[in-house]
């Protein structure tokens, strides 16, 4: 516990000594913008909850994976990272402390994305289901920051993680149902979505926005903690097993 | 039942494999005993192994055979054991948050080491203290000297009150004042118990600072002795100085066996070289017999021991 708090401490100390981490907090307004021109160009006013949700996800998902991918980086460019290894706290724990304290930071993309859809666009985003809205953005938050402690496992893999974080947010997109609804993705593409945890919080979400009754809320907000759970069992789980690997090749240290 | 020592190495091998080149081999069963409270040197030119060393001591390095134990705890599989244990220094720019302050790396580092809130305040405090930067310790790093942020390394291997601390190349970069405050310091550290391993290639360092120095190469141990004693392991390359001599003098014992070396100094005396043992005694001798009066014999530096053990190999790794 004391690792994982020391690195939610660090990380609210490194926003302040490299505010370039929060660039999400300038884009998610921007896409913000792009999707509801986007949508009222269509003429799909139906697609509103889509427009109010994708760009806190790019935002949040963002900020967790290349947050988890610079983490190792910079860890790596200082000639920390042997260090951190080496205390007897947990790597990992550290490393989930950083990137929790990254997604809880995340939130305020809810209310800048919100914001500028009712201050350019004057579309009011309501919240018909309160309390599954925010019990779905809390398990998701934690979903977020557990699934990227695997990526940071596999991260420590790579010797340029910030790339490899940067292009790897893209797919995570597509599959969690993010930009464009599953539904018209192929088919064939379709169960893979099943396993990422970005599509069932994305769902409850945009079904919290609306004012139909929603199903089987229990089911698919355990399904997100679920899935959440698993990424960060995996990635501690390989987390260990890497840094084993990179102590036996002698790369934990290599730039 | 015998004490325990603060470092055991046993026939430590590690091979490097790098991807479509030949395995390199780093440490070539090396063996060494360091007891508790010992400063230990670990001198060797570059690519010799001993940074090797101090990461596989430091558990953040596999050894590919062989075994290593801090405090009777093997590095490999008893790393939660080890890792309270020791403490890490690295010389140079890295290792540091450079955009913190000096306070806030050694709080994070304190945190790490699994301190309280109360100990990590108290702590970082009395070593800002310690190393000279209570001053400046709400500074960003990146506004320090090279000096200071070596301070300040030493500052953060101490957080976890390691009772092992492996320093490697820690004065790399400080002035001569700096560098003889931090020899004195680690006479302090020595003082409180703590076992030192230092890697250096600073060879007043060495001499200052150690009880016992190895001298290791291409991954294998060439001596490890006190300084002194290194030193004597070659008197038979021991020097005599003289005020002036005569040119027939200086003829004269070039003649002698075993003498390798005469050379007139730019301060005008002159140095005899010997390379075999007895032959200082004969020159000695000769010396006294044309009525030289002014003569000093002098032991090899440490310096002088590592040149001629290791070779001078010049740049070559």
């Amino acid at each position: 516990m004391r690792a994982f708090l020391a690195g939610a401490r660090m990380q609210l100390r490194f926003f302040r000594a490299y505010p370039d981490g929060l660039i999400p907090f300038f884009t998610a307004p921007m896409f913000s913008i792009i999707f509801q021109m986007n949508f009222r160009h269509a003429g799909r006013q139906d697609l509103t909850a889509y427009a109010a949700i994708a760009p806190v996800f790019i935002a949040l998902w963002w900020l967790a994976l290349f947050n988890s991918g610079w983490t190792i980086t910079t860890e790596r460019w200082n000639g920390t990272i042997e260090m951190l290894v080496a205390a007897p706290s947990s790597f990992a724990a550290n490393i989930f402390g950083r990137i929790t304290t990254t997604t809880l930071v995340g939130v305020v993309s809810f209310v800048e994305t919100w914001g500028v859809a009712r201050l350019i666009f004057g579309t009011k985003v309501t919240i018909h289901h309160v309390w599954p809205f925010l019990a779905t953005v809390v398990v998701t938050l934690a979903a977020m920051a557990g699934t990227a402690v695997a990526m940071a496992a596999l991260f420590v893999l790579a010797r340029n993680a910030t790339t490899f974080s940067n292009s790897a947010s893209f797919p995570f997109y597509v599959l969690g149902g993010i930009l464009v609804p599953v539904s018209v993705l192929p088919h064939w593409i379709q169960p893979l979505s099943s396993a990422v945890f970005l599509s069932w919080s994305a769902d409850l979400l945009r079904a919290a926005l609306r004012p139909t009754p929603m199903h089987d809320f229990a089911f698919r907000l355990g399904m997100v903690a679920f899935l959440g759970a698993c990424g960060l069992a995996v990635g501690t789980w390989s987390m260990r097993v890497i840094l084993v690997r990179v102590r036996g090749s002698g790369e934990l240290g290599t730039t | 039942m015998a004490a325990v020592q603060a470092v055991e190495i046993e026939e430590i091998r590690r091979v490097f494999t790098p991807r479509k080149r030949d395995p390199v081999t780093a440490l070539d069963g090396v063996s060494l005993t360091i007891p508790v409270g010992e400063v230990h040197g670990l001198l060797g030119p570059n690519g010799a192994g001993k940074t090797t060393l101090v990461k596989i001591l430091s558990t953040v390095l596999l050894p590919t055979d062989g075994r290593a134990l801090v405090y009777g705890h093997d590095v490999v599989t008893e790393t939660k054991a080890v890792r309270p244990l020791i403490g890490i220094v690295f010389g140079g720019e890295r290792g540091l948050y450079t955009r913190l302050t000096a306070r806030q790396n050694l709080e994070y580092w304190g945190a790490l080491y699994r301190l309280s809130g109360a100990e990590i305040k108290e702590r970082s405090a009395m070593l800002l203290e310690r190393v000279g930067l209570t001053d400046r310790a709400d500074q960003r790093v990146e506004e320090y000297s090279r000096g200071m942020k070596q301070r300040l390394h030493l500052a953060r291997g101490l957080m976890g009150d390691a009772r092992v601390l492996f320093l490697d190349e820690p004065t790399t970069g400080m002035d001569p004042l700096a560098a003889r405050e931090f020899r004195t310091l680690i006479g302090e550290l020595k003082g409180e118990g703590r076992t030192i391993l230092l890697t250096t290639h600073d060879m007043v360092e060495a001499e200052t600072v150690c009880d016992r120095v190895t001298l290791i190469d291409r991954g294998r141990i060439l001596a490890t002795e006190t300084p002194r004693t290194l030193g004597s392991l070659i008197s038979r390359f021991q020097r005599i100085d003289i005020d002036g001599g005569a040119d027939r003098l200086i003829a004269d014992i070039e003649l002698i066996p075993g003498v390798s070396s005469v050379a007139v100094q730019p301060d005008g005396s002159t140095r005899i070289e010997v390379n075999e043992e007895g032959t200082t005694a004969v020159v000695l001798k000769q010396l006294v017999d044309a009525g030289v009066t002014s003569v000093k014999t002098s032991l090899p530096s440490l310096e002088e021991v590592y040149v001629q053990m290791i070779g001078e190999r010049g740049l070559t790794v």
